[in-house]
């Protein structure tokens, strides 16, 4: 049964960040302010980067506001001033980010004014972007959502969001699923899903975590992981991916949503924070930590798989 | 393109029973990039050796590939011959065709099989090998040694008697550490002072030393041959230049009931002191705590009398900064104190044995002092409680020793023989007085110890008894010991006036904080760690940092001082250059692509990733990324495999040449 | 090749070993003359820490069917702390590979001392064997010599633009 989600907090939330973007941005606060703006399709929406305190207006926060804005902070700043301190609108997950992005020297936290969102949840597509968000509509990661309203933000609207209702958890069941296949039933499944991609990088493009300069699978001396599209390719990218995203990755599922041969990339992901979390009980995106997971040890880790 | 020569070893017949070496040559000359290949019986030999060099002048070689025994055999020989010929050495690569196939493998098929996949693999490899000069980095011909015990004295005077600077940095206010302490020393029982005092003197007065008392590490960086060593000089009150060591100031301070913890606590001494006499440097210090100028702000008495006026009551601490190239720590020991177990230490403690709260219960240093000429009794023995002189004395040995369930499973290694001395001192003093040992075993190797033990005995008429102590307590001013014989199996039951514990020998307290900031490591008991047990045991493995003494493990005074001087020459050796050559096997950031996420500094165990800032010409800022100091770095490779995109990068180990022999299968 | 077993699969094993501990150890298996499956092809690293999950994929896709990694044990390493970030990177991959479909079986983990050359020769004839029984690994070769996406383009959206064309 489809279970309607409450939204009707998120007009008062887009009344309050106006606000606070006229106020900071009109009082030097900020040089910019990066935020949701509408788009050209009815409802859609788009990010923005406004400078000017009359611009305020234009910011918004709806159930379609689904980009998570941190990439801009890092790989997409083109229209981003380099100076003075630069105020972002972010959801639970998209600060999750942004503190591990503070971890790993990409962003300084005097630099930035958070405005953070009570968010409610958003939708799982823009395809239609004035759907209402119901428990069908809305997007995978939210149904299993613990961090709506994110922490130590240096603006929170004062709204009351209701909270959503109990809805199915779509990954951690479906990892489940997978878990309890044979290895042969689980190549099959992430074969078929891997020989789909076409390596259009879009995944790398929208991660908040994948700021560097030259990716390892770019790299042809020595060509690390093969470039062209062919399957046995396309699952060392995303192995690969995987792996370095451990830790790290706090589950924006941005990859999964941008990628256009719908591969559930955020399931890799999410097994991995899920292994790293029962082994080393250690969950990004919660503090700025000196090390994640898998850049530190300890003595007593267990080794049983070690002969 | 390259030119690879390839040599294949018979190694006489070790690799040719197994392995067709004429086959493996023929087969490896196919391959792409070989000019030249050739077998020989023994390529390590020098005939092997000018073949090598010839055939690289002759083929215009670019590469070599010597398939023989193991790299960890004869890689450096091959390596150098090639340098010989003129090739950069790691141009030069071997194939384990002996060790790891023609030993291992019976069929013949088989293992020519491998050793040529093996050659293959290598052939690859070498191609992706890469010109590394030889790293070196300048030697600052200074150093620094840790403790002024006899281990930092001898360390310093020997290093400074080679003609280098030498920094002694000593917490206390003087030097000399528990050998000062010390009465006679076994196995000759000479006066521990009398060969003592004059080291200290000597180390005063050296001209290339230069002394740091009452001094603690602040902060260490840097790498072998470039430390930065950051002193606190902690404030002593008393101008060192203007003092002359008169005394006055002690024989006036009024406040004169202050333990002296040099003599064991058990004679006192003033708020104002120098440890003991012949204290190096002989200027006092004002114990702060226990001063009334500084409790009550009245009194000022030491600076009235102070004729050139030293006396200083706002000294502060002071920060000074040395930079040397090499260091020798020699922090010493102290003695496990056994009255209660310590708050979150691992170690239990023997309240069993009342030490600390029954007087007469001492450990074996109380017993030096009390039995030492400038001790707080003049060398007589008498004990704590009532200054009698104690008829039946009890040593217990292996107090915290040998005692897992108590926490310390070693051998403090000097107990037995300074409880075999203490006997001797005891009945030396004591004519009519009865020693009992109670003891587990006496381990006493070295060089006439065993005839010293025996003395003890056989002459000195100390009664051993092989057993453990079981319980004491007081009963009157007797304190009756219960333990038992089990050499004979009976229960034994002493009324003894004096007991005397061999309590186990631990590092200093702090040691593990000490050794944090050199970059160390230590074990569970914190003692240091040598870099290798047998091989390198005076050096750590952070290079350019040495060990002396009982930091490294319970040693005895000749140990130790053979310990110092044996840390002392590995330093002279480093000192014997100016520049440092070390193996290019480092790691190098690309700078183009590094983005500073400094995942590499977070798993560098050597802290050898350092921030650089990248700036335009301007000086503006562009970016802050991660720097490999090449001094530092041991050339492990984890930051490579942890760096997502591969911008630091270990030469001799590069992701190609790895690659290269992965797809070479 | 014993001529009995002429036409037996003959597993490729690569072995990923730190240079101090195990390659030391299975030098040592080879001066102590111990014998053991000629599969083995071993390439040497300074430290397990510095060997990438990328090698084992690599690995794998040039026709690998079992892959060892072998290193000091802890507290042993020669580089103080190497061994134990090696140990945690590849407890994750484990079980990546693991969710992937990858059967572990095919991966060995090891601790081999340099003083272990009896350790070496039952690590590498245990795996193997094991591998052998498995048959050869085919999962990456097959996905090698694939082409093109093997996906089925089953939404109705490319179905119809396809159909189209």
């Amino acid at each position: 049964m489809t279970q309607t989600i409450n939204t009707s907090g998120y007009s008062a939330i887009t009344d309050s960040i106006r606000n606070e973007a006229r106020r900071i941005l009109g009082d030097g606060t900020v040089s910019a302010v990066i935020g949701y703006t509408s788009s050209r399709r009815e409802g859609s929406t788009q990010p923005t980067v406004i400078t000017k305190s009359e611009d305020a207006d234009k910011l918004l926060f709806t159930a379609a506001c689904l980009n998570n804005l941190v990439v801009y902070l890092t790989k997409a700043k083109k229209d981003v001033p380099h100076e003075g301190r630069i105020g972002i609108i972010v959801k639970g997950c998209d600060l999750k980010a942004l503190v591990g992005l503070l971890g790993e020297s990409q962003l300084k936290r005097e630099n930035l004014y958070l405005i953070g969102i009570p968010c409610n949840g958003v939708l799982g597509s823009l395809f239609n972007p004035s759907a209402e968000l119901n428990s069908e509509t809305i997007a995978p990661k939210c149904r299993e959502c613990t961090d709506r309203i994110p922490a130590g933000c240096d603006f929170m609207p004062d709204v009351e969001t209701v909270g959503l209702p109990e809805l199915n958890p779509f990954y951690s069941s479906e990892i489940a699923r997978l878990e309890a296949l044979t290895p042969v039933e689980r190549w099959e499944y992430w074969k078929e899903q891997f020989s789909k991609c076409i390596k259009c990088y879009a995944c790398r493009q929208v991660c908040p975590f994948c700021f560097c300069e030259q990716c390892l699978c770019d790299r042809n001396r020595p060509q690390m992981v093969e470039q062209t599209p062919r399957p046995s390719g396309n699952l060392a990218w995303h192995l690969v991916r995987a792996m370095h995203l451990a830790g790290r990755c706090a589950g924006c599922a941005e990859c999964e949503r941008v990628c256009p041969m719908d591969i559930p990339l955020n399931l890799l992901n999410r097994k991995m924070a899920k292994e790293l979390k029962e082994m080393y009980n250690s969950e990004a995106g919660f503090e700025v930590r000196e090390k994640g997971p898998l850049t530190s040890f300890d003595e007593h880790d267990d080794q049983s798989f070690i002969r | 393109m390259s030119r690879i020569g390839v040599f294949i070893c018979h190694c006489g017949e070790n690799i040719s029973r197994t392995v067709d070496v004429e086959r493996v040559a023929s087969q490896a000359s196919l391959m792409a990039g070989v000019a030249f290949s050739t077998d020989y019986k023994y390529m390590c030999s020098d005939p092997g050796q000018t073949l090598v060099k010839k055939a690289i002048a002759e083929h215009n070689l670019t590469h070599v590939v010597v398939a023989a025994c193991s790299p960890r055999m004869h890689e450096r020989t091959f390596r150098k011959a090639a340098e010989q010929a003129g090739l950069n050495p790691y141009l030069c690569e071997m194939a384990n065709i002996r060790e790891h196939c023609s030993w291992v493998h019976e069929n013949r098929e088989e293992a020519t099989q491998k050793a040529i996949e093996i050659v293959g693999m290598l052939i690859e490899r070498v191609k992706k090998n890469r010109i590394l000069p030889t790293i070196t980095v300048p030697v600052t011909k200074r150093a620094l040694v840790i403790g002024g015990g006899i281990a930092g004295i001898q360390a310093a005077l020997d290093v400074a008697d080679c003609g280098h600077q030498v920094v002694l940095v000593e917490r206390e206010p003087s030097i000399g550490g528990h050998m000062a302490q010390l009465s006679e020393t076994f196995p000759t029982l000479d006066c521990s002072q009398c060969i003592m005092t004059p080291k200290m003197v000597d180390l005063a007065n050296h001209p290339n030393i230069t002394l740091h008392t009452y001094s603690e590490i602040e902060q260490v960086d840097g790498y072998i041959g470039n430390f930065q060593v950051t002193i606190r000089k902690k404030a002593r009150s008393v101008d060192e230049h203007k003092c002359t060591g008169c005394g006055i100031c002690i024989t006036k301070c009024p406040q004169k009931k202050i333990p002296n913890i040099f003599d064991c606590n058990i004679g006192m001494r003033t708020a104002i002191y120098v440890p003991f006499p012949q204290a190096v440097p002989n200027v006092p210090v004002i114990d702060r705590e226990n001063c009334t100028m500084f409790k009550s702000g009245k009194c000022g008495v030491c600076q009235k009398v102070c004729g050139p006026g030293a006396i200083d009551f706002t000294q502060e601490d002071i920060l000074i900064t040395e930079p040397v190239g090499a260091i020798i720590v020699a922090t010493g020991f102290e003695l496990y104190t056994i009255t209660e177990k310590a708050k979150g230490s691992p170690i239990k403690g023997y309240g069993e044995f009342g030490h600390g709260k029954i007087p007469d219960v001492i450990d074996g240093m109380t017993f030096e002092r009390l039995a030492s000429a400038s001790g707080p009794t003049g060398g007589k023995i008498l004990r704590p409680s009532d200054g009698k002189e104690p008829k039946q004395v009890v040593f217990i040995q292996c107090v915290g020793s040998r005692s897992r369930e108590k926490g310390i499973s070693y051998c403090s290694k000097v107990c037995c023989m300074y409880t075999a001395k203490h006997t001797m001192l005891y009945h030396h003093k004591v004519h009519d007085g009865q020693a009992y040992v109670f003891f587990m075993d006496a381990r006493v190797p070295g060089k006439s110890y065993d005839e010293f033990w025996r003395r003890s005995i056989e002459e000195e008429e100390a009664v051993y008894i092989r057993g453990m102590v079981s319980r004491l307590y007081q009963k009157g001013d007797k304190i009756v010991v219960m333990g038992s014989d089990i050499a004979v199996g009976v229960q034994v039951e002493i009324e003894a006036d004096l007991v005397v514990l061999a309590t186990a020998v631990q590092p200093q307290k702090g040691a593990d904080l000490l050794a944090q900031k050199l970059g160390i490591s230590y074990d569970k008991y914190n003692f240091y760690s040598e870099a290798h047990a047998k091989l390198r045991p005076v050096e750590c493995a952070t290079a350019g940092i040495y060990l002396a003494g009982a930091c490294q493990g319970p040693k005895d005074i000749p140990d130790t001082v053979s310990q110092a001087s044996a840390a002392a020459a590995k330093v002279m050796a480093l000192f014997s250059k100016d520049r440092l050559e070390r193996e290019p096997i480092v790691a190098r950031v690309k700078e183009a692509t590094c983005v500073g996420c400094f995942a590499c500094k977070k798993v560098c165990a050597y802290g050898a990733v350092e921030e650089k800032e990248i700036r335009d010409r301007q000086g503006n800022l562009l970016k802050v990324i991660a720097y490999v100091n090449p001094g530092v770095c041991a050339g492990c490779g984890t930051c490579q495999a942890t760096c997502p995109s591969k911008s630091v990068e270990l030469d001799g180990y590069t992701d190609e040449q790895i690659v290269a022999m992965i797809e070479a299968l | 090749m014993n001529p009995e077993n002429k036409n037996r699969f003959e597993p490729k094993i690569i072995a990923f070993v730190c240079t101090w501990c195990t390659y030391a150890g299975a030098d040592l298996a080879g001066t102590s003359r111990m014998q053991y499956p000629a599969n083995v092809r071993v390439i040497k690293f300074p430290c397990t820490g510095r060997i990438d999950p990328v090698f084992i994929i690599k690995a794998f896709q040039q026709g690998a069917d079992g892959i060892l990694i072998s290193g000091c044990h802890p507290g042993d390493c020669h580089y103080i702390a190497g061994n134990y970030h090696a140990r945690r990177r590849f407890a994750a991959f484990r079980k990546l590979l693991e969710f992937i479909g990858v059967d572990l079986n095919r991966i060995q983990f090891s601790w081999v001392s340099a003083a272990e050359g009896g350790k070496w020769v039952d690590v590498v004839t245990d795996l193997t064997e094991r591998v052998r029984n498995m048959g050869p690994m085919v999962e990456f070769k097959e996905l090698a010599l694939e082409e093109q996406w093997s996906g089925g383009l089953d939404s109705p959206d490319l179905q119809q633009v396809y159909e189209a064309i």
